[in-house]
């Protein structure tokens, strides 16, 4: 029996590349490295335009004692600007951009560690995975330091998650395909660093090639053991996989480790081994191109800062009009304003989408009330009634109807056959819950102020 | 391959950019209203079979009558018109089925003006409405309680153009519904009630094709299993405990077949946006649904109760989803959440 959840969708999964062999992508011509990598500050620019920069160097510092991962370049060249720009979040960010000069130098500062790891105390791993700018690869961009660090000593379970839940993406598979010894080397450097006595191995059902590779390798002492998942979506969300795992239920607002799990990627893994081994921090990454509108979809191993349009002319270019253009998967990944968005460490997949998937209605969007949105809903939540209390106005209701507990995977988006955007809804009741909150909270502390002037 | 590539850099001046997913079902409010449609056709043309070509008259009428009062009312309050999503369709459907054969060809317009006009888009329309519109138009041309209640005797077809009918066209003696309410078992075997050789509305009187279509719609899962089990499972019990003759098994069974109790467990109790959403709500309003039809039927005045039944329930709808509300995931339950805080 494969591992599963209450609630959740069957999406068709389009895995297109599942058979597509890692292909390395030729040194682009220009690299954009954005200064906000991850979830945290914006990193200062180390270099300037003009200077020359190596692969491996370091050329964006945290600023003292912030939440964040240093940057490093991807390619050897010369800096040509630093400049504003647009990047797949949407947001404008500080972007170094870099001229290849295509002789792959490598920086001095990139140094093999030959020692065992076992001479290596947990807080010296943490710390070479804070150098080596390492954040979640799966797409929420956690610095992966500071997540060892909340899990430390709290953590029974260290998951990996590989459950790739999204449509397309393929990157993931492959790379457990093709290089499962690396995520599992970086597994055992984790869970030395997080003190977890026992790790899972969390696989979807459609890639058991990749889970039989990963089983000779973890051998038979159970202390790394591989879980097999049901294959639907959001099984890679972490409260669902935890819930599959452990029977445990992480309430919202809870982080794993109050659980006991501390959950990581599986490329994540795999860049913390390639990191502490080679020494060259995460300046690479595996990345899915697909979607109906690319002539060959393909996996590709990219540096850091590539802009799509590099991919999109490696992978053949376009067949079909294309409607979208998605950083990241079908179901949670952000539309893109145009191809010149460069890759991140945490873009696993761009997918290049025709009107064919959008499944416009000819008739207004209404909800008819099938109650499909609450079967599907993985957190228990009743988004079709959230969505009308948004529509009313009345966020106090959303609230009390938990539009907080919403984890925004769009099962109830996908499957509304009145084509309502619920999941669109609770976002607005969530950000203006979020805002209305620190307005209350600036209020009272200015009230405070206010008293203490008196 | 023949596909002519693209030249790079050729992508459209504008992309969509818009949140996510972006992928979606091929499912819609339409493919859903047809899956309804294609459910209730076999007891729809049972009936035509068996009470003759008026009653496909009778049907054809009320769907275009709904379709166009539809059409009629979006363009008069300016609103987007919607007849593509068959919404109205089905309640065309759905209330020819609840009329006899025998009913003077106006009264489905009257329904369907009724059910469309008022019930329906004067609530705001599709989702909005807050009785079942097909049910509370077939309770409105009550109002004409003798045309209503004139039902044709099985196998009695009648031509299209037969307004006035004679007594042998006539359902002899009372339908099976209305000798279980005078305390006597049907002269109908239980086996005609099932394949639905009995007297009654145009779309009631099978049993067995108005279940199949039931299957249908769970298959398709176009309904859930909720609602028709608590509803039907509840007229069981009941009928099956009180019985109002001494068989109470024979009287159990006479009493699920007969009337339009089936057809409304099925396809009038299920209605969307009048029923709950959640599980525990959908049971409670099946189970409500079943303890006033059996209450009517024993001791109202109409021998049928499930029209009724399904009205009364469809206003406790908002109630029962608050009461049905599922357990958020990881939500603590209040009572540990003291402890633990304690």
């Amino acid at each position: 029996m494969a591992y599963t959840f209450r609630g959740g969708i069957h999406v068709d999964e389009h895995k297109y590349t599942s058979d597509c062999p890692v292909e390395t992508l030729p040194e682009p011509p220009v690299v954009k490295i954005s200064m906000n990598q991850n979830i945290g500050a914006t990193c200062i620019p180390a270099v300037s335009k003009g200077d020359r920069v190596l692969v491996g160097q370091l050329i964006g510092n945290v600023p003292e004692g912030a939440l964040g991962c240093p940057v490093h370049s991807s390619v050897s060249g010369t800096v040509i600007a630093i400049e504003d720009q647009r990047v797949s979040s949407g947001a404008v960010e500080s972007v170094i951009v870099i001229q290849n000069d295509e002789k792959n130098e490598v920086a001095d500062t990139v140094v093999p560690y030959t020692g065992s790891i076992r001479d290596l105390t947990p807080e010296d791993i943490t710390e070479r995975v804070r150098l080596a700018g390492i954040a979640g690869m799966g797409g929420a961009a956690f610095p992966t330091y500071a997540k060892i660090n909340s899990a430390r000593g709290k953590a029974e379970y260290l998951i990996v998650n590989c459950a790739e839940c999204e449509p397309f993406i393929t990157a993931d598979h492959r790379l457990l395909l093709e290089h499962p010894e690396d995520v599992v080397r970086g597994v055992k450097i984790l869970m030395r660093a997080v003190g977890a006595p026992q790790a899972y191995i969390a696989v979807e059902d459609n890639k058991l090639n990749a889970v039989k590779r990963l089983r000779e390798l973890c051998g038979k002492d159970g202390i790394i053991s591989v879980k097999v998942m049901k294959t639907k979506y959001p099984q890679g969300d972490e409260r669902q996989l935890i819930f599959a795992l452990t029977g445990r239920e992480l309430p919202a607002g809870k982080l794993p480790a109050d659980a006991g799990c501390v959950i990581f990627n599986a490329h994540t893994c795999a860049s913390v081994y390639t990191a502490i081994a080679t020494g060259m921090p995460s300046v690479r990454r595996i990345i899915t191109l697909s979607g109906d509108c690319v002539a060959t979809p393909k996996n590709l191993s990219v540096p850091v800062g590539t802009p799509a349009s590099c991919l999109i002319s490696y992978c053949g270019g376009l067949t079909k009009d294309p409607e979208k253009i998605i950083s990241g998967g079908p179901m949670m990944g952000q539309a893109q304003w145009d191809t010149a968005m460069p890759v991140k460490k945490s873009t696993s997949s761009i997918l290049i989408l025709s009107a064919d998937y959008s499944k416009k209605p000819s008739t207004p969007a209404v909800c008819i009330r099938c109650g499909r949105c609450i079967k599907n809903c993985p957190m228990h939540l009743m988004p079709a009634y959230i969505a009308q209390f948004v529509q009313l106005d009345d966020m106090k209701n959303a609230e009390k109807y938990g539009a907080m507990s919403c984890v925004e995977c769009g099962s109830c988006s996908y499957n509304c056959p009145g084509k309502v955007e619920i999941v669109q809804y609770i976002r607005v009741a969530k950000n203006y819950i979020r805002t209305e909150a620190a307005r209350m909270k600036q209020a009272e502390a200015d009230a405070k102020k206010a008293d203490a002037n008196k | 391959m023949n596909k002519k590539p693209n030249k790079m850099g050729e992508m459209p001046e504008l992309l969509t950019v818009s949140p996510s997913p972006h992928i979606k079902t091929s499912d819609s409010t339409r493919s859903v209203m047809i899956d309804v449609l294609i459910a209730l056709l076999p007891a729809y043309i049972w009936g035509v079979f068996m009470f003759g070509i008026r009653a496909l008259v009778v049907g054809v009428i009320s769907v275009a009558a709904c379709v166009i009062f539809e059409a009629l009312v979006q363009k008069l309050l300016k609103r987007p018109v919607t007849v593509s999503d068959c919404s109205a369709a089905v309640t065309g459907l759905l209330l020819a089925m609840n009329v006899t054969a025998a009913v003077p060809l106006w009264m489905p317009v009257v329904g369907a003006f009724f059910a469309i006009v008022v019930v329906k888009q004067l609530f705001g329309g599709i989702g909005k409405n807050i009785v079942n519109p097909a049910l509370a138009a077939r309770v409105f041309l009550f109002s004409w309680a003798s045309e209503m209640t004139t039902y044709v005797a099985p196998g009695n077809r009648i031509s299209s153009l037969a307004v006035t009918l004679g007594d042998a066209d006539v359902v002899a003696g009372a339908t099976p519904l209305a000798s279980l309410g005078g305390g006597t078992l049907p002269e109908a075997t239980l086996g005609d009630m099932f394949i639905g050789n009995i007297g009654g509305c145009i779309g009631e009187v099978s049993s067995l094709l108005l279940l199949l279509g039931g299957v249908y719609l769970l298959v398709r899962r176009v309904i859930t299993w909720h609602i028709p089990v608590a509803y039907l499972g509840t007229v069981a019990v009941l009928t099956y405990l009180f019985p109002q003759v001494t068989n109470s098994l024979s009287f159990m069974l006479y009493e699920l077949m007969a009337g339009g109790l089936i057809i409304a467990a099925v396809f009038m109790a299920t209605d969307y946006a009048t029923s709950p959403l959640t599980p525990i709500g959908r049971i409670i309003y099946g189970v409500g649904c079943g303890v006033i039809t059996v209450l009517i039927r024993y001791f109202g005045g109409y021998a049928e109760g499930a029209s009724f039944a399904v009205l009364i329930m469809n206003l406790l709808v908002w109630y029962l989803d608050i009461l049905g509300m599922p357990k958020r995931f990881g939500a603590v339950k209040k009572k540990k959440q003291k402890k633990a805080d304690a």
